[in-house]
């Protein structure tokens, strides 16, 4: 499906391969790709413009000007690793509130910390109920913003007013978000009502086991927008001409959504689905002021879990650990999802060379 | 790695702000001198960090102003105030602070966060000489003193503000029951309440906040010491004693037995329990302090009420069990600490001395509504108009146990709360189930406690 979803980079590789065909010195001769654009320009007026050494190699194999990273490198080193290998050495200290002061010389207990954080805590129960209330408002939200993209694509009167509409819940700040539904969801507040009309008695929203419901159902509420907005910019990257081809050989809707449209539509909603993923399993704020500290058990997510540790018991060292455990418990699947859907080299076909 | 967990970032920030504050090192030197009495802090800055009030926010920056001047007239320092909107907020801040050894002077703390930043070592303890350059022990409510360090000679915490708890009654409702006087324990107060109940016309007996986050280990906290039992005994938690289960029971009986709580209170937080009573739908209001007095002056109810001393006698007695503590309401209220890591301390004594003083207590108190910890200006304010049940439970407030464990303890009790909330909502807590959650309460605060140190 890589030729469909993503015909630009294609068109690019097999230049690049024209090229490489043609001679690695100069590159004259019109390389014609496959969807008719003469790809010469490049590499011609870069072979005249660059000294004999270096030209028509272009910016991709040896000579690469790598310490141009430097900069970009360092600050990566200051801003991503060093917090990160911090973190790492905090989660084998014996760090809290009574060591806080001289929190180097915190007594060093090697994986004391680990061994009670996979034990005597809740952390796997925690993991579990992140990936798994977002993995469902994800899968949820996805056709539902889907959905909302192809319904909006063709121009119609009041199209504006209707996407700006949908992108109302993503625009709102999470904590309002979630305040404005722990006042509908409460005992008495306007869902319960409305239950009651149909004749049903649902129970309690916030507390029990129903708050892992009221999660997702809030979470699908607030993200859908996102991945519906991901998915309109995968639309407007349809060829308009394969539309009326597809129209000139009498594909019905369905059969143009499913075979033309929805594999222009991979990449934007994969992406889509692991950037939704993993905001969700990041969201502190929508548990937090939903349900409030202490967690109900029934949602007790991995964030909520790391705050109270962290901020209310002060075991810093702790809360590092369970925070290293589930990176690497999180981890784990993502890269395999991402190698996967090839969503970490589709823009670089062949770059590692 | 940019994959990390919400969790990871909680402590990468952590350890940033932990690294980056370690970098910093001290920058500001020179020691302030004190000649005799006078301190001269003349080119001197005091740096203050102070809770802001979103309830008065013009007030406060008024009194920040008045007090600068003030400080400045008799130090000749200028005085610079920080602000801090949470609990966290301000963790975060002594956090990097001690780290680094520079930030603010002198901080205001919350009572119950006294224990923990004590447990830091961070802040120093007041020796003799350090308590004479604020006038003395005697110049506080000597109940405000009790959250302020492990002993009597170990203080750090200097006592700001109270803030005891106490509870709201409708006069007319009460009148109309034929109630004389509030009840004076917990049985009794069940019986008013039984009285003052009539769901066909949407009234309660008492408004509770069941959902509230921290309401809840307020209740059980005074039952507990209320029947002789302290939860905590040196380092051995007593959760599992049967005077926590009994403090659960009638709590949880209120709404499920008595039934003289509105069943939607379930979901309640403390300022939603005060809309109700407000609305003149329950007789009683629970767990309130100073705060709720502009809400009910402004409301329907306005002249129609009044604060009463929550009950003393343990659920089950008719009087105060002898030898018991009769805690009318926890310790609440702002300590004032003084860094360990500061340059002017003399200069910080000398802040707090001015704003301990009975005048400037008393013009605290008729801005923000807290009560005075200056004894004489405490003893002045008893005849104000809701005053007299206020600074009664002032001067019988107790501080909860003074360990860096207490957070823990704290959150494992409202544990207990929230997790039997669905089984409230059914009308019928379990007993094997509240027993359940008793003893993991129990067992989490023990691990608590084993670590303190």
């Amino acid at each position: 499906m890589t030729t469909a979803s993503n015909p630009a980079s294609e068109s690019r590789r097999a230049a690049r391969t024209a090229r490489r065909a043609s001679g690695p010195a100069f590159a004259v001769g019109p390389d014609v790709t496959p969807d008719g654009t003469t790809a010469e320009t490049v590499p011609a007026i870069a072979a005249g413009v660059d000294t004999p050494a270096g030209r028509g190699r272009g910016p991709s194999e040896r000579n690469r000007p790598l310490w141009m990273l430097i900069p970009g490198g360092l600050l990566m080193v200051i801003v991503i690793i060093v917090p990160l290998l911090l973190g790492i050495y905090m989660s084998l200290l014996d760090l809290d509130q009574y060591t806080l002061r001289q929190w180097i010389e915190a007594p060093f207990i090697a994986f004391a910390n680990y061994v009670e954080a996979v034990t005597s805590t809740n952390l796997f129960h925690g993991v579990w109920l992140s990936v798994s209330y977002s993995f469902i408002s994800t899968i949820i939200a996805m056709p539902i913003g889907i959905a909302a993209a192809v319904a909006t694509q063709n121009a119609f009167k009041g199209r504006a007013v209707v996407r700006s509409v949908f992108l109302i819940p993503y625009v709102l700040p999470s904590f309002v978000v979630a305040t404005v539904w722990r006042t509908m969801f409460q005992p008495g507040g306007i869902v319960e009502h409305g239950f009651k009309f149909f004749g049903a008695d649902p129970g309690l929203f916030l507390n029990g086991p129903n708050t892992y419901w009221t999660l997702i159902f809030v979470q699908i509420w607030a993200s859908w927008p996102f991945i519906y907005l991901l998915a309109l910019a995968g639309l407007q990257s349809v060829d308009h001409e394969v539309h009326e081809a597809s129209a000139l050989d009498g594909a019905l809707w369905w059969t143009k959504l499913r075979y033309v449209v929805f594999p222009y539509l991979k990449g934007p909603v994969s992406l889509a689905f692991i950037i939704g993923m993993l905001n969700h399993i990041n969201n502190f704020t929508l548990p937090f002021v939903l349900f409030g500290i202490p967690a109900p058990h029934d949602v007790e997510l991995l964030p909520v879990l790391t705050y109270v540790t962290s901020f209310q018991s002060f075991r810093f060292g702790l809360s590092a650990a369970m925070a290293v455990v589930s990176l690497i418990l999180i981890a784990i699947p993502l890269f395999v999802y991402l190698r996967a859907v090839k969503l970490d080299d589709a823009e670089t076909p062949g770059g590692r060379k | 790695m940019r994959f990390g967990t919400k969790a990871v970032m909680a402590s990468i920030a952590t350890a940033a702000a932990l690294a980056l504050s370690a970098c910093g090192g001290g920058s500001s030197s020179g020691g302030s001198s004190s000649s005799g009495g006078a301190v001269n802090g003349a080119g001197k800055t005091l740096d203050v960090l102070v809770n802001v009030n979103t309830a008065y926010p013009e007030q406060q920056k008024q009194w920040m102003a008045d007090i600068t001047t003030k400080f400045k007239q008799q130090t000749g320092a200028d005085l610079k105030f920080e602000t801090f909107t949470s609990a966290n907020d301000e963790l975060t801040r002594i956090q990097t602070s001690v780290v680094s050894g520079q930030g603010p002077d002198v901080y205001s703390l919350g009572t119950t966060f006294t224990p923990t930043a004590y447990a830091t070592k961070a802040f120093v303890t007041l020796s003799d000489d350090d308590w004479k350059k604020i006038g003395g022990k005697d110049r506080f409510n000597q109940n405000a003193l009790g959250i302020s360090g492990p002993d009597k000679d170990h203080l750090a915490g200097i006592p700001f503000v109270s803030r005891p708890f106490v509870m709201a009654y409708n006069k007319d409702l009460l009148k109309a029951a034929g109630i004389d006087a509030p009840a004076t324990t917990w049985d009794g107060l069940a019986e008013q309440a039984k009285k003052l109940t009539d769901p066909s016309k949407g009234q309660y007996g008492m408004a509770i906040a069941y959902k509230d986050n921290f309401d809840p280990w307020k209740y059980i906290w005074a039952m507990s010491v209320q029947a002789g039992n302290n939860l905590v005994d040196g380092k051995t938690a007593k959760l599992n004693d049967p005077a926590v289960k009994k403090a659960y029971q009638t709590y949880f009986g209120w709404l499920t037995n008595d039934k003289v709580v509105n069943p939607a209170s379930v979901g309640w937080s403390n300022s939603q329990a005060l809309a109700e009573f407000a609305a003149g739908k329950a007789g009683y209001f629970l767990m309130t302090s100073s705060g709720s007095i502009p809400t009910l002056d402004k409301s329907p109810l306005a002249g129609k009420w009044d604060y009463a001393l929550m009950p003393t006698a343990a659920p089950g007695d008719s009087s105060p069990k002898s030898g018991a503590t009769p805690a009318a309401s926890i310790l609440s209220g702002d300590n004032l600490v003084v860094a360990n890591y500061s340059k002017n301390k003399d200069l910080a004594f000398a802040y707090v001395n001015l704003v301990t003083s009975k005048d400037e207590q008393l013009n605290y108190q008729k801005i923000f509504g807290d009560l005075p910890a200056n004894a004489d200006a405490l003893a002045s304010l008893q005849s104000a108009p809701h005053m007299a049940a206020l600074t009664d439970a002032a001067k019988k407030s107790y501080a909860t146990p003074f360990t860096g464990a207490w957070g823990d303890i704290q959150l494992a009790l409202l544990n207990v709360t929230v997790q039997s909330i669905p089984d409230l909502s059914n009308g019928n807590v379990p007993d094997a189930a509240l027993s359940q959650r008793i003893q993991d309460a129990q067992n989490k605060s023990q691990q608590s406690l084993d670590r303190a140190k």
